[in-house]
Parts: C-alpha cells; structure tokens; sequence
C-alpha cells in the first residue's frame, strides 16, 4: 500500500473508531484542562530537518476532553502541529484535506469548529505557532529545506498598526540552504527553532533563536554537541526540550544544558506544562512500544499514564487553555537591502585562544549552488574588533586570517544577518553568557564606515576554503 | 498610509490624554499641595504617598523607623505588630537617616532642604534642624558621638559637622554625587559611594568615550580624612554599601553601564551589568561580581545587607523588582577558585545567588532584624516587604497608611522605574536617569550608525516645554520620545499600552527641577552673576561690535528654561555627526550635567567657549577674559 493511501485508511479508521471506542485513558488521572495531541501509526520527529515526512503513515489530531479523545478537526486526511492561540479560542496547525495534498497550515476556531486555510502554496507548510501582533511562524518547504516564515493572519487595523511600514505579509525569517522548524515562542519574543548544527550546514539537531524578524539569529547555547529538540518554554522560563531520547533544560543562570531527573523512559518531541507546574510528555518505556501521554510532576519518582493507544503514537500534546502573551518584538530594520556587524573581539571564543594574531577577517558567503564565495576581506583591530558591511539575508560565515593569510579559526556553518540589521558580536563563538565589555571598539576610533564586504569589486571568487 | 494616519492618531490620542493629565497635574500644583502631593488624574484629587526608601529598627529592636520621601516623615511603627506609632515631620525630600551610637537621636538628610533633622528618639519630636551642604544625602555619626558625617550629592562632597551643634567643621572630597555613607562595624571608617560617574580631567579630549570611573570614599573618623579611595573601574553609578559583622567582606551595589559599546539589541546584557564590588580581608583586592543571568537581570542593585552569621547577601534590585539572595560560602569559594574577571561572565552567578524574590516596586534600603526577618522597603508602593531569611520566602507584606488609589504620576512613576518592559526586563528609564534626573554619561545609540552620532544624556527636570527631543530635536513630542523611539531602539520589546504611556508621559513632564543651590533667597544675584547676566543677554562684544542676535546666548538659550526650541549649528560637529545642526538644549540646573555639549566633549561649561568655540559660533565669547567667563559661569548656574 503506498503511503497516501495507508495514511488515508489509518486516518479514516481513526476517525471513525475513536468516539466508539476512544483511547485508553486513566480515569484517576486529571490534567486539569483539556489538551491536543497527535496520533501517529509512525513518528519520525527529525525527519523534517532532513526535508523529509514525519508522519509517513498520516497523523490526527485529537482533543481529549475529560479523557475522552476525539477528532480535533474530522474530516482533513491529515492533521498534525496543534498550536492553541494565547486566548485558548483558537488553533493553528497543519493539515491535509486529500491525502495528496501538501501540508498547509489551518486555523479552527474553537466555538464554532470553521477552519481557514492560511497557507496557499503547493509546498509543505508545517509547525505553525502563534506570534504575538497577529502573525504566525511556521516552516515552509523550500528548494533548500523547510525555512521559517512569518505571515499576517490579523489583518484587523489595530494590528496591522502595529506593524512597521512595509511589512509584508509573508516574510522569510531563515536564510540558509538547510531546514529549521520552529519549535516555541518564548516569552522574550524571540522564536526557538530546531536546525542542524552547525547551522546551515550540520545533521546535529540543535535549538536557536531568531527575533519575530529574522534578526539576531543564534544558538540558545554553546554547549553543542548533543541532539536537542523539541524545545518548550516553561512558566518559569527554562526551556525543556528533548536531549536523544531523555529530557534535558536550558536555565537562566546556567550557559549550559542540564539534565532533567526524570523516569527511566524514551521521552519525544515537546512537553507541555499544565498550570500546577505538571508536565504532559510524550514516552515510551521499550522501543517497539508506542508513544503515550504520561503526566509527570517534576520531582516524582514516576509518571502516571494519560492516554495510550496500541499502535498509535501519541505525540506533541499541548494543552487547550489560555496562556501568557509573549512579548512583541518591534522589529528596528534599517530600509537598507544589506547589513552592517560589528565584532567586538574577535579573539574571544570558547574554543579557546587562538594561535597567532588575527590582522584579518574574511567574508564568505553561499551561494545558491551551496559553494562558498569569498566575498573580501577587512582589517581587525589590534583589541580584535572589525566593522563590516555584509549582503543581508544570506548565508555567510567568516574566518579569522593573521597578517600572512594563514586562517587561526573559521566557522563551522553559517549564518545571516537581515537586511538592514544591525549586528554586535561580543566575540566568535564566545557563548551567550559572555557580555560585552564596556569600551569603545577600536575599528570605531578609526572609521565609522564599515569596510564593504557586502559585494566584491569583481565577480566574487569561490573561496578555496582552509588557508 | 492607513498606517501611518493610524500611527499619528495613537500618538494625537497619548498626546492628548497627557495635555489632560497634565491639566489636572497642574490643579494639584496650583492648589499648594506639598511639594511631594501626587494626583490622582481621573479625579483631580491631591494625593501623598509615603514612598518609604529606608528603614531601621531601633537599637532595642522594638521599633521601627521607616523614611518616607513622599510624604517627607519619619514613621515610627511597633516593630512587632507594625502599628503605627507616630509619624514625625522632615525636611522636603528626605534621602537617608541613622541612629546616633546610642540610639538617642535619630539624623536625618533631608536633600532638598539642605538640613539635617535631629529627632530625640525619647520624645519622638524633631529636636534640631541643622542647616548642611547642597543636597545632603546620608547622615551618620562616629561612635563617639563628637561628629556627624553628611554626604552631599551635589557638592560632591562629605561635611563633618560637630554632632552637638551642627556647626560645620570642614568638607571631605568624595565622588561626584555623593549619597551614602556605611560605617564600618567597629565605626573607625566610613565608606561613601556616589551615583555619577566621577569628573575626569581634560587629557586626551577623548574623555567622554572612555570608561566612567567610580570610587568608595574611605573616611578615618578618627581624624575625620580621607584615609583611601578604593576605585571602582567601569562603574557608573554607587548606591548602598554593608559589612559583615567581622568586618572583613564590604559589599557595595552599582551599576555598570556599557555606555561605549554601541547600543543596538540588549541581549546578553548589552545595556548595563547589575554588579557589586567586594572588597575587604575576606577578598584582597576588591572584585567585581555580577548579579544578572543569562536570561535574567538583578536591575539596579540599590540596597544590600549581609547576615550575622555572613551566611547571606541580600541585595535589593530596583528595576526587577526583587531582592536577590547569595550564599556568602559560595561567593568566597567562587572568587578564590574562579579567575576573574567575572562582570561580562553572565554564567557566574548561578555559583553564588541562590534566590531571587520578589517584592514592591521600586524596593531601596533594608534591615535585617535579630530574629531573621528581612524588612525592604518598596518606594512606588507605600509597603514593607517582610522576607524570612531562613526559607528565603516572602512572609508578608506590610501596608503603609496612605492612599489606596493609584495615581497618574503614581503610575507613570512606577512605569519609569521599572524594568519590565524592557526586552528580558533588563534596563528601564531610571537606568540612564538616576533618581529622575540624568547619568553624566555619554552613548552610542544604534539608529545613527555604530560610532556616529554619540549623544551626551540630559537631565529630565521641568523638561514640559522644552521640545523638541533628541540632541537632533529629531522627537517632536514626549509621547514618541517614550513611546515608539523607546519601544524600538531601548528596550527592544513592546512597549505600554496607551494609558500607561500617558501615565509615563504625565511623570516624566512633571519631574520637578530641584531647587537651585546658586540663587540667592529672593533670587537675587550676586555681582558675579549679574555680571554673567549681563555678558549672557549682550548685544555687542566688548569691542563695541553688535552681536548677530543669532550669535547672542540670549538669542537661542531664551526663555525661563533657557531654550529656544530651535536647532541651530554652534560648530561643534564632529567627524563622526550626522548632524552639526543640533537642538538647543535646556539650562535647568545646567551646572549640575556635566559633560557639556551634544556628545559630552566638554568636561566643563568653561571648555564649551575655550575649547569648542574657536570660531565663536557658539555665541560671541572670544573676547572675553578668564574672569569674564567665571561671571557667566556663575550666571548660568542660577538657571
């Protein structure tokens, strides 16, 4: 059986047995509200930062109310990527009408169960999240990967004032030639995503940061090394996501990863937590077991069951209840179609010292072909500082260059900086924790310009890459 | 264009809910309400807050005196049960207050009345009231009771009065801004911290891009000197100091801004690091530590108290809101086996700070009571917050008497101070204007372009009819300046609703200029300055020439607040402007806001005509002698 076809057998079953015979709650176990979670016969979490299906054998949403599962959305072939709006009356996710069709992204409207498509294009669109100022993120298919996009779906006037002028309606928030999948919406504003690392170019599951525009893209943290996904902000502002097949969380005061001391399982994808501080997770406790929905007060030695079902996974749940707005980002874009980036110390880094002067820095960036092209060169200040002027929303990278040409460090992958933006580095690959010091950066004692590396002078040479 | 119709109408309907608060802040004002009355600008109806900034326990732990600011007294409460007991009147705008060695007078500064009330802690009655210098700040007593120590903010400077008279016996040189004074547990040192950065002399002409530099004034009470200056590198602004008991860890509470770096995302503490500097036996040399998280900022440490048991640090943060907690243990083993420095690690202090808790808006000073309660008093909010030092837990909060309603200026007060609207709460609008008036500092904001355009801050007092803003009088109005430019490109986050931004807007207009320490009673002026006045408003230089009115002071620093509203070019662009053409800014209290000039060049009012007037484009001052210029000096600082 083809896979279109079988996804349409499992979700009409699915469809139809649910209200007969429902799944297998835990009566004795109360959530507190109801919650969304995806039924899958197979989940294949990272299968889209390869570009590739998650839910080969088709996917359904189910609300579970008082621990009866139903049908979120009936008769769509497939549903998947529930994500509730802040107000708890809406939900966007992703979802086919035909078995053929892409995946798009649909809102529903709780009180009455419409739907309205959102998404018009022949590629995927999946992942949907609700940002705040009455657009969405979520990951779009693309020649190159799934890439973030946020689109307008409030075009009420109040919220398009408070929008800056010339935004538009649909707007690329990754540039590079690999996937990213959003995964949250922190509180801060900022988006978390899931991209390989190194960026743009890794097969490492890790998470990043992007403002609602695009801008500051970055890692959560610089511990990398570890596949980490599926991440989810909590009320208290860590961030849980999934480390292999474990539970790990990012906090505040520390620059790295921990460990969550949670039941021996093989946890997937996000958590949601509840408003007494629970966490509703997705685990397993053998491999040829399906996912199932498990409640878990951090801390407790074992987690109690929610909603199991032989066969189906159950996936990704996320509770149907209001939840706190993040912030807004007003987005300070320049009107210009290149950008400028400022490094502070380009010695400083976490890999260590480096092993000669630094006299230059190089600019390359990818082109469509997904070679690298060396876009020129600028001097760095003897406190390690440079000013340059760079192509915006493409993929770059730099390497450090001593006076005779020989590289002393070079990034791994690559990154952007959107047009018009603005950008301080403290250092090359220094961490998050490391703050810049109070002192006027050498290169802007000298010049306020920076040098232009945003186009060669000629016609740019493919960088031979290493010295 | 639907847009930007719509943009304009948000901005007309702030502007005018301001125009209207505005009005009835006014009503409030003509009606003769003290100078610290508020509003309520719904009703119309004058309100006092008690605005609480420090409190002590007296020596036999029984009561408690709370300094309330707002409504300028000494509240005495049952330390117990909290009930009020008596509140005793002070001078305008009270800063600070000590008990005398033996706990039989209570001292209090009362900064804008330039006097130090004695209260008799028997009688609960004011006793004396003891004329000191300009904006005194903190008072404290040596153990013997012979002298009184009194920092003054605005004369930079610490008097030592005879502590049975009053009668001033010398000044000490302190920082600039002088404010408090911690004597050491055994009461042979004081410390004194300052909240502007410290004047630095004219070397290199790039003084206004290099760091600010701050200092712990150490004073030998014996011989009532200066015995040590413990400098303070990079730090900007000094608030509460406290000791262990053994004396041997000092903890002061600052700020370090990162004024030279240009200001263009506040991630990662972009804007300001929330320190503290340790010195003492425990640590050798002193050390700087940081209080702020990854994620997570300790926004202007104010207040700090240590334990008996040196256990626990506790530091009060304004602009968070929250009183954080460090195991001392911790600390030392952090520092003794960590290579600093640690001020840009925003890693390090997940080694040492152990609780963070929340409390009032706007908490300043705390105490510590014998029986492990914490008391914080929170300004914007007339309470006490009450912290169990042995769970680290908020206990309760104890309610000042005053108005339960909340205010326009009350509002827009709070919203000023604090730092949650700003992206991950980091920096709010008393960052950059200390105590609501300005920071002596200079800053590169990221709109004009990295290293161009740096600006020299201004001071916020009685600024209601000075647009417009911006150095490039580039803000027409003060609903843009803290609205949209703030919301943008300071704090990086979504800003206020409308009626919070009008409460802000209302706040800021009706920030008061302090009074002036020049002025004669009467305003009268001394020879000098009429001199100055008459070198100010001149029509011909001493040639006999007549002065373009253009090229005249009086032409563009005219009106009561010195300024025309116009932008004129006075030839003092840089390389690095954008602009030479330049907003004429106000003269209010213009002695007091070094560094002088669009972008803080000029370390003194002098160096604007002797170093950056070659050409006199900036009035006609050439011809005029050294003594001439000290005449106009002393006339500008009566504006």
């Amino acid at each position: 059986m083809r896979d279109g076809a079988r996804a349409v057998w499992v979700a009409v079953c699915a469809a139809l047995l649910l209200p007969v015979c429902g799944f297998a709650p835990d009566p004795a176990q109360s959530v507190g509200a109801d919650f969304i979670v995806t039924a899958a016969p197979t989940y294949e979490p990272l299968a889209a930062l390869r570009g590739q299906e998650r839910f080969k054998k088709g996917a359904q949403l189910l609300l579970v109310h008082e621990g009866q599962a139903e049908p979120l959305v009936p008769g769509f072939a497939a549903t998947a990527d529930a994500n509730v709006s802040f107000s708890a009356k809406k939900v966007l996710f992703a979802g086919k009408q035909a078995a053929g069709d892409a995946w798009q992204v649909w809102e529903l409207t709780l009180k009455d169960h419409s739907v309205r498509k959102l998404t018009t294009g022949a590629a995927d669109a999946i992942r949907p999240l609700y940002l705040p100022g009455g657009r969405m993120v979520y990951a779009q298919r693309t020649p190159f990967g799934f890439q973030l996009e946020s689109a307008r779906i409030d075009d009420r006037a109040a919220t398009l004032a408070m929008e800056p002028a010339g935004t538009p309606a649909v707007l690329a928030l990754t540039y590079m030639q690999a996937s990213a999948l959003p995964a949250d919406v922190l509180a801060d504003g900022r988006i978390l995503f899931e991209a390989g690392f190194p960026l743009g170019s890794g097969a490492t599951p890790e998470l990043y940061l992007v403002y609602a525009d695009g801008s500051g893209v970055e890692s959560y943290r610089c511990d990398h090394g570890h596949a980490r996904w599926g991440g989810r902000q909590l009320a208290s502002g860590d961030v849980v996501f999934t480390h292999g097949a474990s539970l790990a969380r990012f906090t505040s005061p520390l620059a790295h990863e921990e460990r969550v001391a949670a039941p021996h399982a093989e946890y997937v994808g996000a958590i949601a937590e509840t408003a007494q501080g629970e966490w509703l997770v997705s685990a397993r406790t053998a491999a040829s077991a399906a996912y199932a929905v498990k409640l878990w007060n951090p801390g407790a030695p074992a987690m109690e069951a929610v909603l199991a079902e032989s066969g189906e996974n159950l996936v990704e749940p996320v509770l149907l209840a209001p939840r706190t707005w993040p912030h807004r980002h007003p987005s300070g874009l320049h009107p210009w179609d290149y950008a400028n980036m400022l490094a502070l110390d380009a010695r400083l880094s976490r890999d260590g010292d480096l092993k000669g002067v630094p006299a230059q820095v190089r600019l390359e960036m990818e082109d469509a072909q997904g070679h690298a092209v060396a876009m020129g060169m600028a001097p760095v200040e003897k406190d390690g500082s440079f000013f340059v002027k760079v192509p915006g929303d493409k993929p770059i990278r730099f390497a450090l260059l001593d006076a005779k040409g020989a590289v002393l460090r070079h990034e791994m992958g690559w990154f952007w900086i959107r047009s018009g933006e603005q950008r301080i580095c403290v250092g090359c690959h220094t961490g998050p924790e490391h703050a810049s010091e109070n002192r006027v950066p050498a290169v802007l004692l000298r010049t306020t310009t920076p040098a232009d590396l945003s186009v060669t002078g000629k016609a740019p040479q493919r960088s031979t890459g290493g010295n | 264009m639907k847009r930007r119709v719509q943009g304009r109408l948000r901005t007309a309907v702030v502007a005018g809910l301001c125009g209207l608060g505005a009005a009835l802040c006014g009503i409030a004002l003509w009606t003769g309400g003290p100078a610290h009355a508020d509003v309520n600008g719904r009703t119309g109806e004058v309100l006092t807050y008690a605005s609480p900034v420090e409190v002590l326990f007296s020596p036999d732990g029984t009561r408690l005196y709370v300094l309330c600011q707002g409504s300028a007294e000494v509240r005495v409460l049952d330390a117990a049960s909290y009930a009020a007991i008596k509140n005793i009147a002070v001078g305008r705008v009270p800063r600070g207050f000590s008990l005398s060695a033996d706990g039989k007078r209570l001292f209090v500064a009362n900064s804008w009345d330039d006097t130090v009330s004695v209260i008799d802690t028997g009688t609960l009655e004011v006793a004396a009231t003891w004329p000191v210098g300009a904006e005194p700040s903190s008072v404290v007593e040596d153990r013997e009771g012979k002298q009184l120590f009194v920092a003054n903010r605005i004369s930079n400077d610490v008097a030592v009065l005879n502590a049975q008279t009053g009668a001033e016996e010398k000044r000490l040189a302190a920082g600039r801004g002088a404010s408090y004074i911690t004597p050491s547990p055994d009461g042979s040192r004081l410390y004194v911290t300052h909240v502007y950065p410290n004047f630095k002399p004219r070397r290199t002409g790039m003084e206004n891009r290099t760091p600010p530099e701050a200092e712990i004034t150490v004073i030998d009470t014996a011989r009532a000197v200066v015995a040590e200056r413990i400098p303070l590198h990079n730090i900007a602004h000094g608030f509460h100091v406290a000791f262990s008991t053994d004396g041997r860890l000092g903890v002061a509470a600052q700020l370090h801004p990162k004024n030279l770096v240009p200001l263009a995302h506040l991630e990662h503490s972009g804007a300001f690091a929330d320190t503290l500097t340790l010195f003492g036996a425990d640590v050798g040399k002193p050390v700087e530590i940081p209080l702020d998280e990854l994620e997570r900022y300790a926004v202007r440490p104010f207040g700090v108290a240590i334990t008996a048991d040196k256990s626990r640090i506790y530091v009060s943060c304004e602009g968070s809101e929250i009183v954080t907690v460090i195991d001392v243990e911790r600390l030392l083993r952090f520092i003794h086996t960590h290579q600093g420095p640690y001020a840009q690690d925003l890693s390090a202090s997940a080694n040492y700070v152990v609780a963070r808790i929340a409390v009032g808006h706007d908490p300043r000073g705390m105490v510590l009571s014998r029986d492990g309660k914490l008391l914080v008093a929170n300004r914007l909010e007339d309470t006490l917050s009450v912290i169990d030092t042995r769970s680290n837990v908020l206990s309760k909060t104890v309610p000042l008497a005053g108005p339960k309603q909340l205010s326009v200026l009350r509002h827009g007060e709070q919203t000023f101070y604090t730092a949650r609207y700003s992206f991950q709460g980091q920096i709010g609008c008393a960052n950059c204007h200390i105590d609501s008036t300005f920071d002596g500092l200079t800053w590169d904001l990221e709109p004009d372009g990295f290293g161009r355009d740096i600006v020299d801050n201004r001071l916020l007092e009685d600024i209601k009819g000075t647009e417009p803003y911006k150095w490039n009088g580039g803000n027409p109005n003060l609903p843009t300046e803290c609205g949209p430019r703030t919301e943008k490109y300071f704090w990086r986050a979504e800003n206020y609703d409308d009626l919070t931004l009008t409460d802000l807007v209302v706040y800021v207009r009706s920030i008061p200029r302090r009074p002036n320490r020049w002025k004669l009673p009467g305003y009268e002026l001394t020879p000098a300055q009429e001199r100055g006045k008459a070198l100010f408003m001149r029509t011909a230089d001493k040639f006999g020439n007549p002065i373009p009115e253009g090229n005249r002071c009086s032409y563009c620093h005219s009106g009561s607040k010195g300024t025309s509203q116009k932008s004129f070019d006075v030839g003092t662009k840089k390389a690095t402007d954008n602009t030479g053409l330049l907003d004429t800014p106000q003269l209010i209290n213009v002695a007091l806001t070094a560094p002088y000039l669009h972008d803080g060049s000029a370390a003194t009012l002098e160096e604007i005509w002797t170093v950056f007037n070659p050409e006199d484009k900036h009035g006609r001052t050439n011809d005029l002698t050294k003594d001439e210029l000290n005449d106009l000096i002393e006339y500008l600082r009566t504006r």
